[in-house]
């Protein structure tokens, strides 16, 4: 096992060193010069000394290895420069955005799983029925809605029409508790409308598909109660393409909540990459996808960990 | 594809078409210029020349929406065909060439799939500004990889197939064997794979539109009207209501479509109407009582159908066969033959959409009480299997949980059947007795850390914890090296010994084995019994032309493939009238094809179902 976890560590550090050099090529190889791109808007040709002097600032006149270094260097000591606008450490803008993220990637994940899982295995054990056939109508119309109309039409109907929850915004844990809950409750909501029918709909497919194996069968032989051949034989095994899937979306959401904290004015740190784009503020950007993608590699490892524990062939193999 | 496929297509394709033609109608419909503003009357409602009202900037709703619908499709559109064309391109290199053309087609363009997908069309947004060509490219971008993996996956299982490989022998180019050839053979799943892009890409084109970073205003797109009616949406919350449904709608009708085009191309085709795992429903009315048989196991009259297109079709017909204690019944026949349906059967463990309609099963359990399983309830069955009579499986490598220690699994056994105490030592006991060689260490192990032959002992171990007395093995040895068989069959024989009286019906389609271990032998042809009786006898003179040809024509004992008689089973739904077997029969008469023969007696506790059994060998 900890041969296991050490391999697996070993292979996501390079990952993340891996995306950082292709972060730093992506935006040095470009056709153009970014401190050009940067200071030209509309059309109009930037001033050639103010150009030269961001290109100095910005350590673009030096050649390409030894930007390369310092680049890495100072992400080694948890530097990402200085964001262009403000002179602002970026590093200290993602720190205190970075949680609420997470807090709102997480809380969306499990009231996905919380929902998703239970009602997939039911309708599953009765395919076909009734109540699969209401659930997996309604996962199909929760996965065509965009998650900006559902948080739109949220607003407009709980917020605006029946005034029950305010309109959005963030109040931090410590001051306010009960608010900073409803606060949360709302976007991470609107995500798990989506993310509920996806971890549904995956989860009543291995069900199925598990139901099928030759072992529950075999289970079925020795005169199992059906009650314990879904929990020891059915469940388990159905969860892996689960904990694959919820992981993938989860990933994408670190860098996906863009639209939900737009729409609900949480100031996460999807907000702050957009607020960036739009600025082409681009040490920014590449510090926030940088980090983004570094969680991803992260998540990334704690799924294998957790194959690791559910199925002891990934433990041995 | 069969018309029953297709139907299910209609509504959502009509639907997707309709939304299509009103797009690309845009320009000649009779609407107002959607971006003609008219600030005086800004957020009016419904009126006669505005059907939908107007937004705030007093344009026409409705032309928008329409308007919209083409700037959304054909930037979803544009996308997913760019997407498909270069991802099917590197999928169908990568698949064809492997190797190093792999690595740089397939596999580089899976790093797009290491970042978050919504984040990499920002970092493309930042270096190239907003716009519908940004927005193409960079959709494009993100889709291209999925499309790269299904033409991947594909491309390597057909050009494996016959027809690739005689087009290289033949020397064709391979510009046109990959353009010719291979893409026709890869088109259905990448047509799904198209229309699921279309749809993930209008939603996140409307989500950049949403956050200003897509279509460029005034360009009427569906989430561009949506990030302007939420500041409206106090005094005019319709306004957010139109391009949502316009949106959702769309989504929907396009999801929809893909979901049945998938399950139109898949070759398996759809499991409809089939009742979930609870639902094992006794289809059989009460039969008549009659006098107990002394066997352990007799069979009547045996028939299974399951559902098809027209009407169900009968795999299984009245099958039957007994069983004294102590003794060994092989079944024995093709693939198809039912042999395994029928075993399935005894347990009460048919798949769902087999339906036993008539005969019955009598079996005398472990209180000597005969029961006629089929017409048992599932509780009381349950209570039977694994105690009065239990299975072993073909392949013990998927028939063992892998993710359960093999010890809990022959456990179990224990447990369903009330054992609470001392379930530890039983089962290394039990495993012992299977002959595993350290059957503590066995116990906490897991299925994979087990040998083939290990796996097969442990699953008779959990078989007969209970001393059943009717031990169904089906295939029990196929799937094991042959010096392991040979050992399983010797421990399968020593247990009979030692279990006195527990009766065995073994499944197979080695005669070899059938002669080694089988007392009794039934040969099953096309659904039925063709011959049944005591295995020596039966080898020695077969009664049935089919049994005769199967002895001759299997000199190393595998029945599997049968290429020494002519023709092929035929196939459930379209049986022979008479006879199932005349069509390949050397024996064959007209009567013989007039009417189905009836099982003869041919001897003491033998039978054949043949007209001229007298005739054979």
């Amino acid at each position: 096992m900890l041969a296991f976890v050490a391999r697996r560590l070993v292979i996501s550090v390079g990952l993340v060193w891996a995306v950082a050099s292709l972060v730093f090529l992506v935006i040095h190889l470009i056709p153009g010069d970014p401190a050009e791109l940067l200071l030209s808007q509309g059309g109009i040709a930037p001033d050639p000394a103010a150009v030269e002097e961001l290109r100095e600032r910005l350590g673009l006149n030096l050649p390409l290895w030894q930007q390369y270094v310092s680049y890495l260097g100072g992400l080694l000591q948890g530097d990402f420069g200085l964001a262009l606008q403000d002179d602002h450490p970026i590093v200290d803008e993602i720190a205190l955005r970075l949680p609420r993220t997470l807090e709102l990637v997480g809380m969306a994940g499990l009231i996905s799983v919380v929902f998703g899982v239970p009602l997939g295995v039911a309708a599953a054990l009765r395919a076909g029925g009734a109540l699969d056939r209401v659930f997996s109508a309604a996962a199909g119309l929760a996965l065509s809605i965009p998650v900006f109309v559902v948080g739109t039409l949220t607003v407009l109907v709980l917020a605006q029409q029946l005034k029950l929850v305010p309109a959005g915004g963030y109040v931090p844990f410590a001051r306010d508790p009960a608010r900073h809950m409803l606060l949360l409750m709302m976007p991470a909501g609107t995500i798990a409308v989506g993310l509920g029918a996806v971890v549904f709909r995956v989860m009543r497919s291995s069900v199925l598909e598990v139901l099928e194996r030759e072992h529950v069968r075999a289970a079925q032989a020795r005169g199992v109660a059906p009650a314990t051949i879904i929990r020891r034989h059915v469940l388990r095994n159905a969860l892996t393409p689960v904990v694959t899937v919820v992981a993938l979306h989860l990933g994408s959401l670190l860098g996906g909540t863009v639209l939900v904290e737009f729409v609900f004015n949480w100031p996460g740190l999807s907000g702050y990459l957009v607020r960036s784009v739009e600025a082409r503020d681009y040490p920014e950007v590449m510090g926030i996808v940088l980090v983004i993608s570094a969680l991803f590699v992260l998540l990334n490892f704690l799924v294998d960990l957790l194959y690791a524990v559910i199925d002891p062939r990934v433990r041995h193999g | 594809m069969r018309r029953a496929k297709i139907r299910p297509l209609i509504l959502p394709g009509v639907l997707a078409l309709a939304i299509i033609a009103l797009a690309v109608a845009a320009p000649i419909l009779p609407l107002t210029d959607p971006v003609r503003q008219d600030v005086a009357s800004r957020l009016t409602g419904p009126s006669a020349l505005h059907w939908l009202g107007q937004d705030e900037y007093g344009r026409d709703v409705l032309s928008r929406i329409i308007w919209g619908a083409r700037v959304s499709l054909s930037v979803a559109f544009a996308a997913a065909a760019a997407a498909a064309v270069a991802g099917t391109l590197l999928g169908l290199l990568g698949g064809y060439f492997r190797g190093v053309v792999e690595l740089l087609t397939v596999r580089a363009s899976e790093i797009v799939l290491c970042f978050p997908p919504l984040l990499l069309a920002l970092l493309v947004v930042t270096l190239l500004g907003p716009g519908a060509a940004t927005l193409v490219l960079s959709l494009a971008i993100l889709f291209a990889p999925g499309f790269a993996r299904v033409a991947y996956a594909e491309t390597l299982s057909a050009r494996a197939l016959d027809y690739v490989t005689a087009q290289q022998a033949l020397g064709a180019p391979t510009a046109r064997i990959l353009a010719r050839t291979l893409l026709p053979n890869i088109a259905p799943p990448l047509i799904v794979q198209f229309s699921l892009t279309v749809a993930a890409a209008m939603l996140l084109e409307s989500g950049l539109s949403f956050l200003g970073l897509g279509v460029v205003p005034p360009s009427p797109s569906w989430g561009l009207m949506i990030r302007g009616a939420r500041s409206a949406m106090e005094q005019a919350p319709l306004l957010l209501f139109w391009p949502c449904l316009a949106l959702t709608g769309t989504v929907l009708v396009l999801n929809l479509f893909c979901d049945r085009l998938r399950d139109a191309l898949d070759p398996r085709g759809r499991a409809s109407g089939k009742p979930g795992f609870l639902g094992r429903v006794l289809a059989l009315p009460p039969a008549p009582q009659t006098p107990a048989t002394p066997a352990l196991l007799s069979v009547e009259g045996l028939t299974l159908q399951v559902p098809g297109p027209k009407g169900p079709v009968t795999v299984v017909r009245d099958v039957g066969f007994t069983l004294a204690p102590g003794e060994t019944l092989a079944i024995v026949g093709e693939s198809g033959s039912g042999k395994t349906l029928t075993g399935l059967a005894i347990m009460g463990l048919l798949p769902a959409a087999v339906r036993p309609v008539a005969g019955r099963i009598m079996l005398a359990g472990r209180d000597g009480t005969p029961r006629d399983l089929l017409r048992l309830p599932e509780p009381e069955l349950r209570a039977m299997r694994g105690r009065d009579m239990a299975m072993i499986f073909q392949d013990p490598s998927s028939s063992l949980n892998p993710l359960l220690r093999v010890g809990a699994q022959v456990g179990e056994s224990l447990r369903a059947h009330g054992v609470t105490d001392g379930i530890r030592d039983r089962v290394v006991t039990l495993l012992r007795q299977v002959g595993l060689p350290d059957p503590e260490r066995a116990a906490v192990a897991y299925p994979h850390e087990l040998s083939g032959g290990q796996r097969q002992r442990a699953m008779i171990a959990a078989a007969i914890a209970n001393h059943p007395r009717l031990l169904l093995a089906d295939e029990p040895t196929t799937a094991l090296d042959v010096t392991v068989q040979a050992q399983i069959l010797t421990l399968l024989a020593e247990l009979k010994r030692a279990e006195g009286g527990m009766g065995m019906v073994f499944v197979t389609h080695n005669l070899a084995v059938v002669a080694e271990i089988a007392d009794r032998v039934a040969v099953m042809y096309a659904g039925e019994v063709v011959e049944e009786g005591p295995a020596a006898e039966v080898f020695a003179a077969p009664r049935h032309p089919y049994t005769a040809a199967l002895i001759e024509s299997t000199p190393e004992g595998d029945a599997e493939r049968l290429s020494a008689i002519p023709g092929a089973v035929p196939q459930p739904w379209a049986m022979p009238s008479g006879c199932r077997f005349a069509p390949r029969c050397a024996m064959a008469e007209p009567a013989c094809t007039a009417a189905a023969p009836a099982m003869e007696e041919t001897g003491p506790r033998r039978a054949a179902r043949c007209r001229r059994w007298k005739e054979v060998a």
